[in-house]
């Protein structure tokens, strides 16, 4: 369903220029859930607006459903715009304070040119569908919770009857209890209407839970691509084992006894990468020759992505 | 271990008055702290676990109005004037945002030696501060102490904090949402310095975070708040191994299987209740799927399940009884 290959996009800012993600390869098949993970500031976000060309690329492609949408213009691009559609991180920012909810969803439509007189009973379809009812169509966004924000932002992408959606951080600023929810919701859409989703998220239990298959970004790149399972129960790459032994686990006994292994020192940045490995400066096994080998995702088997040649 | 109880609070209410009207932000909270042990408070947004604390230590504001059976630190009775001279020296607090805790124009040195000074520290104060600057470990400390805020990264920055609460060696640490801003990988490096520091000294800490990950790993007791009540109360081990209260039950299955099996999750479905105008009952009656008719009109008491455990809901009193 897509492609991206060696996608780079770097940010000209004052203090230099900013490497936010650097060659990032990835597949994402139909129906099935990528999980992006990584560190605040690794390049998830840009990752994510990258592919759906709000923001150029610098260089690599996108292939979507094989059509390469990487150098198309606006109006080219019109009909890929409705086929994936991006959840936003922040739920209170991303929503228009000034317009209602029910336009907030009708909107896509009116861009997508779906008929006017279908508009209403849409809207209402998708307030029910995200688990909201059709009286809340006339309230504004602060007259919403979280959670119900974040409901109008999923009812917004769907409005465009996308194929995939990009979901960033759909559930980090919500509640645990209300988490369940989202995650459940986007799940029972998946499968009621086939889509195909990119999930970005900082929580590695719920990631593991919804995904098919996970990545895992350090500095821009991406350092590891397995299956759900078989990421977490067999890490390869040093960085995902010390990501993973940091997860706190909500079991007292467990969390006793398991070991956490620290990672030393602090993220360098990303205006002045490391060479070679771009984990070297931290990594708890790196060899003098991490500095000068070209990080490239070696398949160890078992379609298990690793971008560290020594394990 | 002999037990010896250093913070008590009981039957605290904490009230804002707000344009839209009186929001009852604690409603009648009871807890003990003991010497060296650490209190994780879990609950949802909005249940009252910062204004508890903030009433606790007489920085609510204007806004805000408090009233209590009893309150004692060590054996003393805490009243605002009390609370001012131990603020900052045996009681320390770190807040959820270090960025709001820091004056961007000051160098951290500067307001580091400016905390101990407030509290007639009787010593070498510069250093003290390099002590603890390289205790929670930004080194080289004598350098880093000439930097401003914003030099600092979000982790390094909490670890200020951090070094700015245990100056005074503090008997107790209040930490509101510590590690709520940071990765998980800087998360567990804060958390291993706090739990060296307690080592070290034996300090207490109340930890408030709505990670039960985090409440899991690093608490002694818990308490489960809602809607500015609390459902629950128990050893770790008690509100893990068996939750009793429904809320506490609906957070624990509303978290994905530790194993990683992909059963379909269980949340708590509606959303918190209104604090401007709770339900006249137990505040968690309109997401319980355990509610009977009593639920809805009476606020249960707490149930004692052991020593430690007790939780507050009429679905135990009911089958008791
Ligand atoms: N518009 C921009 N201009 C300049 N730099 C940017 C811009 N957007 C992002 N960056 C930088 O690019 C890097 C990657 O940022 P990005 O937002 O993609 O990270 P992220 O992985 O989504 O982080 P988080 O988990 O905090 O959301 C960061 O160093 C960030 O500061
Ligand atoms: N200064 C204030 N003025 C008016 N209402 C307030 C004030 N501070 C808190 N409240 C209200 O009191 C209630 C409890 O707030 P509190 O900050 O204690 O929640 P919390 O449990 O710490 O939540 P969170 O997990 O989001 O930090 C909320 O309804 C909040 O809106
Ligand atoms: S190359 Fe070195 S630093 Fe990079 S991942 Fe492998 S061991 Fe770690
Ligand atoms: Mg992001
Ligand atoms: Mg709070």
């Amino acid at each position: 369903m897509l492609t991206v290959e060696g996608l780079t996009k770097y940010f000209h800012t004052q203090s230099g220029t900013v490497h936010s993600v650097d060659g990032v390869s990835l597949t994402v098949s139909r129906g099935e859930t990528l999980g992006l993970v990584g560190e605040s500031g690794c390049g998830k976000t840009t990752t994510g607006r990258t592919i759906i060309r709000l923001y150029e690329p610098d260089k690599g492609c996108i292939i979507f459903d094989g059509h390469d949408i990487t150098h198309m213009n606006q109006r080219e691009l019109l009909p890929f715009r409705k086929r994936i559609q991006m959840i936003f991180q922040d739920p209170y920012a991303s929503l228009n304070p000034r317009m209602t909810a029910g336009d907030i969803i009708r909107e896509p439509m009116i861009v997508h040119h779906v008929p006017k007189d279908e508009h209403t009973d849409r809207v209402n379809h998708l307030l029910k569908l995200v688990g909201l009812n059709t009286e809340q169509a006339g309230r504004y966004p602060h007259e919403f919770s979280g959670g119900q924000r974040q409901r109008i932002g999923i009812a917004r992408a769907l409005a465009a009857e996308p194929e995939m959606i990009i979901c960033d951080e759909p559930i980090s600023a919500l509640d645990v209890s209300i988490q369940a929810q989202i995650v459940n919701m986007l799940e029972d859409l998946q499968k009621s209407l086939g889509l195909t989703y990119l999930f970005i998220a900082h929580d590695l239990s719920m990631v593991r839970h919804i995904s098919t298959r996970v990545a895992v970004m350090y500095l821009g790149s991406i350092v590891e691509i397995a299956g759900s399972d078989e990421l977490y129960t067999n890490p390869l790459h040093p960085y995902t084992v010390s990501l993973l032994s940091s997860v706190p686990i909500p079991d007292p006994e467990k969390s006793s006894q398991r070991k956490i292994i620290p990672l030393k020192g602090e993220i360098p940045s990303a205006i002045n990468p490391p060479s070679g490995c771009k984990f070297h400066t931290r990594c708890p096994n790196a060899k003098p020759e991490c500095k000068t080998i070209t990080q490239i995702l070696q398949d160890k088997g078992n379609n298990h992505l690793c971008a560290c040649p020594f394990v | 271990m002999m037990t010896e109880e250093i913070l008590r609070v009981e039957n605290l209410r904490t009230t804002f008055t707000t344009s839209a009207g009186e929001v009852k932000a604690v409603e009648g909270v009871s807890f003990t702290v003991n010497r060296g042990e650490v209190l994780g408070i879990a609950g949802e947004s909005g249940s009252g676990k910062s204004a508890t604390m903030l009433s606790i230590m007489g920085l609510l504001g204007d806004a805000g109005r408090i009233s209590y059976d009893s309150l004692s630190f060590m054996g003393e009775n805490l009243t605002p004037e009390s609370v001012k001279s131990i603020r900052g020296d045996k009681i320390a607090m770190i807040f959820q945002d270090p960025m709001t805790s820091l004056n961007p124009v000051l160098s951290v040195g500067y307001q580091l030696e400016e905390a101990l000074r407030r509290h007639k520290w009787q010593g070498n104060i510069h250093g003290r501060v390099a002590e603890m600057m390289t205790r929670v470990g930004i080194v080289p400390a004598d350098e880093r102490m000439r930097q401003y805020p914003h030099e600092f990264s979000g982790g390094q920055r909490q670890r200020l904090m951090i070094a700015m609460s245990i100056l005074c060696s503090p008997e107790l640490l209040i930490a509101d949402e510590p590690t709520t801003a940071l990765d998980v990988t800087v998360q567990a490096q804060i958390l291993g310095l706090l739990r060296e520091i307690r080592k070290d000294t034996g300090m207490s800490m109340i930890l408030i975070t709505h990670d039960l990950g985090v409440i899991a790993g690093e608490s002694d007791r818990v308490i489960v708040m809602y809607g500015g009540r609390i459902m629950e109360e128990g050893t770790s081990r008690e509100i893990f191994g068996s939750p009793s209260h429904p809320y506490t039950r609906g957070l624990l299955h509303s978290l994905p299987k530790a194993d990683g099996k992909r059963e379909r999750l269980i949340p708590i479905e509606g959303q918190p209740p209104d604090l401007l105008n709770p339900p006249e009952g137990c505040p968690f009656v309109k997401r319980c799927n355990e509610a009977m008719r009593i639920c809805l009109r009476r606020k249960p008491e707490a149930l004692t399940l052991s020593e430690t455990h007790k939780y507050s809901c009429w679905k135990g009193a009911e089958e008791s009884c």
